[in-house]
């Protein structure tokens, strides 16, 4: 039976890989292995803790029904300190994989190739691309484009003229919330074009479902011919 | 001990007064505990309706089953009143019933306050759902009505203010009736009960009321803010005059996440009795159990900013690491349970499967709990189903389950009667059925970028499928829950008079006094020699065999 919860676990850990979008900047990139080493070590734990709850349940269920003290086993000291430090270790693990990752995420570059402030608003978007004097906006019932050059780093200066909003592009792994009063900066590196799905994602009325953007990442010819079109216009 | 030492002496005295003003004035703590019980059954069922609101609404994409704003309505009442006035107030009902009779005390140590901390919950609980009858509708901001959205320029509508000053009367309760949970066990235990001696149970709800005592006050500052906000222009939060809404996060959560041990470390205890009980072994590593409960206290008050990984506003390493940590006291009882189950002679009466259930599902919540503990993880997962779908595990497949642990073992205790073992059994399993079927689609939908929080979303084929197939888990939670109020009423029809320990095994001291138990808690003690007051009692052949 251990076996079968380990298949179906393997099958899970498959399913979730699978479910967390491909890489697609390479911040992502980073969270994505966080993201397997969680689930692989995850689902490790499930099916060895997991297991031992069902085995032991099932071994050991009464046979002789007038049984009233099984046995009065109550402690067994060098256990319990084993399992104390074990799940220390498991954990100290853990955070030496998060941590660099985090900080590779978090961390910017002094120099952005490209930097966009983002304002979050009841129930949109609004893009500005100071350098270029290209602003992008949209309403509640269109949803406006971010878009994005490929293989260069974009800054993102973010903020909100309302109530809290949290910009977030799932592909990307990643969002950050924008807090009116404060401007929240962050970077990413897109390496690869394509069209991907943006959203809120935090709480901010009754039109939060509909706050959506798209996030268009263009090879660097067609973005820049795409800022020339958009800053004549 | 002059109070164990009336117990024993005074004369039949009739305390409790009977009929509706009975229950009005009472000041006895089984029957506080019986109105906890209750009314937290009620606002649970209330609860769990809108929850089938919402999962109809999202069982199919851009469906216009309620407007946006009656969902948003939905979702908030819906997590307010599972978390305040459902799963906290629970823990509050059965500690209230079992800790004076688990130290072999008479009553609680501060009786009226202890009844004035009921009423002022009720009135609490009743306050946030008039909400729904003011002008506007109640409450939409969300169960932590992030502010600037839940001020007054953005939810102008008197619902709002009505969610915040009833949820600061719970908070102010919870506050009072910790007081008492604090001081019975420490001043009023019978001769022989030792501290160390005490139940795991009522350890656990000593070191949630210490949580209570230190995160209680600062949502009480943090409400109080909010309504100041709100109606005296005090600028707290507001970004424009120099306010900060960080800051409100920051007190919520100082508050939000001992509130998530408040409400599981109660059920904690539950699980190490029901577990011991059912394995005829005494509880193992019960230092370790009580030790590991103040260690998931005290790191419970380092890790409120995790909930804010994604603001950019607070130390994310430091935050992670403290979160990190709790999984060791957590997993330390988890080892302690499966070591009280190994080589034991179990069966598997409902308690029981509730407990096995409840291991299971809160595996999950915990390890998922890991995972959005560290922040490459919570960039995505912060605001998605995935977190909804974790903490659905810890307090849905954990707390939950336990209540339900709870109350099929305790029923007998409290009410004199023994619940069917038959409707019992279908009750767990299709609460376990449905419960996974409602919640691990989420994980995957989570981690495939669906936001929390929206009353629709894209016709995208898989997040069709996954939400239909939580709908539907849905559906059987739902059948679950009634086939529990069917078992409570054919089982109340059938009454006989029950032992003190009707399950055979149990050792804690309430099953050392008739069932239900008379007006002051014991006619006579027995004596108080080990961790097993009760199993003694009844097995003194095994009694050598009992833990000092």
């Amino acid at each position: 039976m251990v076996g079968r919860l380990a298949t179906l676990a393997a099958l899970i850990g498959l399913a979730g890989c699978a479910a967390i979008p491909n890489d697609t900047t390479v911040q992502a990139a980073d969270m994505h292995r966080v993201w397997a080493v969680f689930i692989v070590a995850g689902l490790a734990v499930y099916v060895l803790v997991g297991g031992l709850i069902l085995w032991s349940a099932l071994a050991y269920r009464r046979r002789d029904p007038s049984v009233v003290q099984a046995n009065a086993v109550h402690k067994n000291t060098p256990l319990e300190i084993g399992w104390t430090i074990a799940p220390i270790i498991v954990v100290a693990g853990l955070f030496l994989v998060t941590f660099p990752a985090e900080q590779h995420v978090e961390n910017m570059v002094k120099r952005p190739g490209e930097v966009v402030q983002v304002v979050a608003f009841r129930w949109s978007w609004r893009f500005v691309y100071a350098n270029e004097h290209v602003v992008v906006q949209g309403t509640t019932g269109s949803p406006p484009e971010l878009v994005l050059p490929e293989n260069r780093t974009t800054e993102i200066r973010l903020t909100s003229s309302d109530v809290i909003h949290s910009f977030w592009v799932p592909s990307f792994l990643f969002k950050r919330m924008a807090i009116p009063g404060i401007v929240n900066a962050f970077d990413f590196t897109p390496e690869r074009a394509g069209v991907f799905m943006g959203r809120c994602a935090e709480l901010c009325g009754t039109y939060h479902a509909h706050m959506s953007f798209t996030v268009r990442v263009l090879p660097a010819d067609q973005f820049a011919r795409w800022v020339r079109a958009r800053s004549a216009a | 001990m002059s109070a164990v030492a009336t117990t024993a002496a005074a004369p039949p005295r009739r305390l409790v007064k009977h009929g509706i003003l009975g229950w009005l004035v009472t000041t006895n703590h089984k029957q506080i505990g019986i109105l906890y019980i209750c009314t937290t059954l009620v606002f649970f069922l209330i609860a769990g309706f809108l929850a089938d609101v919402i999962r109809l609404q999202l069982a199919g994409p851009q469906q216009n089953f309620v407007s946006p704003h009656t969902y948003n309505e939905v979702f908030t009442l819906h997590g307010t009143a599972m978390i305040f006035l459902f799963i906290a107030p629970f823990g509050f009902g059965i500690a209230n019933f079992l800790i004076p009779l688990q130290c072999g005390a008479a009553d609680m140590a501060f009786p009226r306050l202890n009844a004035f901390g009921y009423w002022l919950f009720l009135l609490g609980g009743l306050t946030v759902f008039s909400g729904v009858f003011a002008a506007g509708g109640g409450a939409s901001a969300g169960w932590y009505a992030y502010t600037p959205l839940s001020d007054i320029r953005v939810s102008s509508g008197i619902g709002q203010d009505l969610w915040f000053i009833g949820l600061t009367l719970t908070s102010i309760s919870g506050i009072l009736t910790a007081i008492n949970f604090l001081v019975t066990p420490i001043v009023f235990r019978a001769p022989g009960m030792t501290m160390w001696r005490l139940p795991v149970f009522t350890w656990e709800m000593i070191a949630t009321s210490l949580l209570i005592l230190m995160a209680f006050p600062p949502l009480t500052a943090a409400f109080a803010m909010a309504l100041m906000d709100r109606h005296a222009n005090a600028h707290f939060f507001d970004p424009t005059r120099g306010g900060d809404p960080v800051l409100y996060q920051h007190t919520f959560w100082f508050f939000g996440h001992p509130e998530v041990y408040v409400m599981i470390l109660p059920m904690f205890g539950v699980i190490t009795e029901v577990i011991a009980v059912f394995s005829r072994k005494p509880v193992f590593g019960y230092t370790g159990l009580v030790l590991s409960a103040f260690a998931i206290a005290g790191l419970s008050m380092g890790v409120w900013a995790h909930h804010m990984f994604t603001t950019g506003a607070v130390n994310d390493p430091f935050f992670s690491a403290m979160s990190f940590l709790i999984a060791v006291p957590t997993g330390i009882k988890f080892f302690n349970w499966i070591a009280t189950m190994w080589r034991g002679a179990i069966s598997f009466e409902t308690p029981m499967l509730f407990a096995i259930g409840f291991l299971l599902n809160f595996l999950v919540g915990g390890i998922t709990g890991v995972m959005v503990a560290s922040p490459p993880i919570d960039f995505q997962a912060n605001g998605s189903y995935f977190l909804v779908s974790h903490f659905h595990y810890t307090l849905g497949g954990g707390s939950m389950f336990a209540i339900f642990a709870a109350l099929y073992f305790w029923f007998p205790k409290i009410w004199g009667v023994k619940l069917d073992e038959r409707w019992g059994r279908f009750n767990f399993w299709t609460m376990f059925v449905g419960f996974n079927v409602t919640f691990a689609p989420m994980l995957f939908l989570g981690m495939m970028g669906m936001p929390r929080r929206v009353y629709t979303y894209p016709a995208i084929p898989a997040w069709h499928d996954l939400n239909l197939l939580a709908s539907i888990g849905t559906a059987i939670i739902t059948i679950s829950v009634a086939s529990f109020a069917w078992n409570v009423i054919v089982s109340s029809r059938k009454r006989e008079a029950l032992p003190e320990d009707p399950w055979g095994s149990a050792y804690t001291l309430e099953w050392a006094t008739s069932s239900p138990p008379p007006e002051l808690n014991f006619d006579s003690l027995p004596p108080i020699r080990s961790k097993r007051p009760a199993f003694d009692k009844h097995h003194p052949e095994l009694a050598h065999t009992s833990p000092p």
